[in-house]
């Protein structure tokens, strides 16, 4: 039996610096056995490298680990999983070309005759797993890369708890999950078996809900390791970003209800997407909400010209347009620019300069005599570097140099500055820390001030219900119910998420919430 | 020490002090490859009385000339994530159809040259096609299109190519102008020009991001078929002009005259720092990899081994330069401290 004061893994003063980058400064931290223990901290405060040092994948330059009281200094990620160290990594590492099974059983596959392994074996070993985590629905012998990101995600998690005998890490385990029973029941039954949990989330609603102590972290230095009953949301988001950061809705005057249409969908199909009709105005933000998995994906890729529909009309400002690819979408009408769902393997280039990357789109127009000069690049990117917070002295830096929110922030100037009039945003603040949010939800409402149009879809509801002037509900590829102004309530867009009729009383939202979150 | 080294800085607003501009990985990955190519000139003193002089310095940077050019356009491949191996079989079409079409003189040689160039282009886009269209795997589809042009130049000359050099052709390779030869001059100016395309235009900026992530270059709105297959085509024209350089220079044209150029334009491109996987480096690195590779090849050349054996030597220092050089360890030279 496990005490419940034992600390099951203690790190004190590590250090780890790439180059003249310092990421870790000093970080101290201790985790008990049995506890769900929360780091939080904006993007670039280094919660990364602590969680690659956890897992082996880098040495720390100083400091040292205990674990269950014996020195702790992993080599490899196979050193830090046969020590009980195990992590879910928020860039999954699973082998999309590998099956379920192989991902799950590798490096050590069930072996049949002649000593090969069995792939028999493998499944059987694998669905037994997945039946154990409530997966059941995932098809052992199905090769990852095939699989829904949500779907993904679970399985990379479910590896993690399968080789964390005394510490799990989990990094963002909700980016990309809709609902989080399932992670939260699964935690709850690893620390019942003394197990430590590290939980790195943004969403500080899901930290309260299932952590006790909290260990913030700033510029590469743990800060505080506070108790999470006697801190205020306000108090949390000071220590990580050291200024108060105000949270209410912005006041915008709503576009007017006769404004031309810039999108207009006509029974639109495609993917999961069946027959949706809908229309975005000038000047409006319009927000869409959905469960993982309601054919919002198909809606963004083929407006952004990455998908092709299967049937129904697209009107872009009143002309009939097929966007065979994103460059047509960009041309289309006023232009559609798209920020893409996974932003390093669809957003960034990360061999350029954040520069070169925000003048790709348009680096035809800054040439002069069909050559571009680093000065003019750096001023067309300078002039909408501004909009999204973006430091101008990160435009002269590889992009992939960059922190996460920087990237997004990046992605989206690249966008502003194509002149596009409509922005399609697809969860434009997944992963990205409180700071850079603000940043983003400011450039939006600017851009939708001065004219623009946005259509974004986000998986974090209160982003809609603060951003959006307008939300559709997607539920089984269908737009299930929609709201505007007031109706914009976190309590009816639950109930449309999992598709109970529009506007549920309290009872159906409090029955739902948990799985919309 | 990178200039970057200016104390312990870290990731974020105010205290950031990092700065951009520093010396960046293909500078000194360029400086480090002409070092090489200096000292190992000076170095062949020893090896033989006749080299290290400043004719030795002229004869390698005539030579460099095929490799530099060749290697541009393998460099721009390179930097799609691609690879030509169809290199070898356009220089010997350009060369064997530059021979027996314009021949002595300078007859048509002013629509004939470019018509040829076009020619070779031709077969660029045929590679281009193949690989973003068919979606073949670049080394298998350049590969076959180099077993079909090797297969038609010899129906077509029977085996023995006819002809010799255009008049133009011999003006270049083989004139001196203030001691120095034509071709010299001609390629510090295609340096400067190949440079420019590959590093400051809209052009070459997209191959960098076609190689760096093609589908985020896709979501920005660029043409990826259409930049990967002007690469290939690039590659095939300056491949072609190699072989009538070839002609210009040996005044003639033989069906093997490419064959010496698969793996140095590669070996160049690499050991100018660029990687081998797409999305970085310069030209300028891959001129010094290509004058450090000609450089080695003379020395070899003046040790008065057999043919077959300097093959083997440069085969094996090319497998030791790409081990030695690879850009891995110039991105480790730019971290002072820690590794």
């Amino acid at each position: 039996m496990v005490g419940e004061l034992a600390d099951a893994l203690v790190v004190e003063g590590i250090a780890k610096a790439y180059g003249a980058t310092v990421a870790l400064e000093r970080v101290d931290l201790s985790l008990r056995a049995g506890e769900v223990h929360a780091l939080l901290g904006e993007n670039g405060a280094g919660k990364s490298t602590l969680v690659k040092i956890l897992s082996g994948v880098v040495r720390p330059d100083a400091g040292r680990m205990t674990l269950a009281g014996a020195a702790f200094a992993p080599h490899a990620l196979l050193d830090s999983r046969a020590a009980g160290v195990a992590t879910a990594f928020q860039e999954l590492s699973l082998l999309p070309n590998l099956t379920v099974a192989e991902n799950l059983m590798m490096p050590r596959m069930p072996r049949g005759a002649l000593g090969l392994a069995s792939a028999r074996a493998t499944r059987a070993a694998a669905r037994d797993i997945l039946a154990r985590y409530g997966l059941s629905r995932i098809d052992a012998a199905e090769k990852v890369g095939a699989l829904a990101l949500a779907e993904r995600q679970r399985l990379e998690i479910v590896r993690a708890m399968e080789h964390a005998s005394k510490v799990l890490v989990l990094d963002e385990p909700t980016a990309a999950l809709a609902e989080v029973e399932w992670l939260f029941g699964l935690v709850r039954r690893v620390t019942a078996r003394g197990v430590a949990v590290l939980y790195i989330s943004h969403r500080l609603a899901e930290v309260r809900a299932l952590c006790a102590r909290a260990t913030v972290l700033r510029n590469g230095r743990s800060i505080a390791t506070v108790d999470l009953s006697g801190a205020s949301d306000a108090d949390i988001f000071e220590m990580m970003v050291g200024r108060r950061v105000r949270g209410e809705r912005a006041v915008r005057a709503r576009p007017a209800a006769d404004a031309p249409a810039v999108i207009a969908l006509d029974r639109l199909s495609g993917g999961s997407l069946r027959e949706v009709s809908l229309t975005l105005g000038k000047g409006e933000v319009l927000g869409i909400a959905a469960l993982e998995g309601q054919g919002q994906r198909d809606l963004f890729r083929i407006l952004a010209g990455l998908a092709r529909p299967s049937g129904g009309t697209i009107r872009i400002d009143g002309a009939a347009t097929s966007l065979r690819n994103p460059r047509a979408a960009l041309k289309a009408g006023g232009g559609l620019a798209y920020v893409p769902e996974e932003r390093k393997t669809e957003g960034i280039l990360s061999s350029l300069t954040a520069a070169g990357n925000i003048t790709l789109p348009v680096a035809g127009r800054i040439a002069r005599g069909g050559l571009i000069w680093k000065g003019l690049e750096q001023g067309a990117a300078r002039r909408v570097s501004g909009h999204v917070d973006l430091a101008e002295r990160y435009l002269g830096f590889p992009v992939g140099d960059l922190s996460g929110g920087n990237q997004q922030k990046a992605l989206l100037a690249r966008t502003l500055l194509t002149g596009a009039r409509t922005l399609l945003l697809f969860d434009p603040t997944r992963g990205v820390d409180v700071g850079t949010k603000q940043s983003i939800y400011a450039a939006i409402r600017r851009f939708a001030d001065d004219g623009g149009s946005v259509l974004f879809y986000s998986s974090e509801l209160p982003e809609v219900i603060d951003l959006a002037d307008r939300c559709l509900v997607l539920y089984g590829g269908r737009v299930f119910a929609e709201f505007a102004g007031d109706e914009l309530e976190e309590h009816r867009l639950v109930g449309a998420l999992v598709g109970h009729a529009a506007g549920p009383g309290k009872e159906g939202a409090d029955a739902a919430r948990g799985a919309a979150r | 020490m990178s200039a970057q080294g200016n104390g312990a800085v870290r990731f974020d607003g105010a205290a950031d002090n990092r700065r951009s501009g520093g010396v960046s990985k293909e500078t000194i990955n360029a400086i480090v490859v002409f070092a090489l190519s200096i000292v190992l000139i000076l170095g062949s003193r020893f090896v033989s009385p006749a080299l290290g002089s400043w004719s030795q310095v002229l004869t390698v940077l005539t030579l460099a000339s095929f490799l530099i050019v060749v290697s541009f356009g393998q460099g721009l491949v390179v930097m799609i994530g691609g690879l030509d191996l169809s290199i070898p079989a356009v220089i010997t079409l350009g060369g064997v159809l530059t021979a027996g079409w314009v021949g002595a003189g300078n007859a048509g040689a002013w629509y004939l040259l470019p018509a040829i160039l076009a020619l070779c282009g031709l077969v660029g886009a045929f590679n281009g096609f193949g690989v973003t269209v068919l979606r073949i795997p670049p080394f298998i589809m350049t590969m076959a299109t180099s077993i079909i042009l090797a297969s038609a130049a010899l129906g077509y000359t029977s085996g023995t190519p006819r002809g010799a050099s255009p008049e133009a052709l011999t003006v270049l390779m083989k004139t001196s102008w203030l001691g120095v030869p034509a071709v010299v001059f001609f390629v510090v100016l295609f340096v400067l020009a190949g440079w420019a395309l590959q590093s400051r235009t809209v052009f070459g900026r997209r191959l960098y991001a076609v190689g760096a992530n093609p589908d985020a270059a896709r979501v920005a709105g660029v043409s990826v078929g259409a930049a990967s297959t002007l690469a290939y085509v690039a590659s095939a024209v300056c491949a072609g002009f190699v072989g009538m350089m070839l002609v210009g220079y040996a005044n003639g044209a033989t069906l093997r005259m490419g064959d010496s150029y698969m793996l140095p334009s590669i070996a160049a491109v690499v050991i100018g720092g660029s990687s081998i996987l797409g999305g970085s480096g310069s030209f300028v690195g891959t001129v010094g990899g290509a004058i450090l590779l000609t450089t080695l090849g003379t020395v070899i050349a003046a040790i008065g081994l057999e043919q077959g054996w300097r093959t083997v030597i440069e085969g094996g220092i090319i497998v030791a330069a790409l081990f030695f050089l690879r850009e891995e360890l110039f991105a480790r030279l730019r971290r002072p401290g820690r590794s």
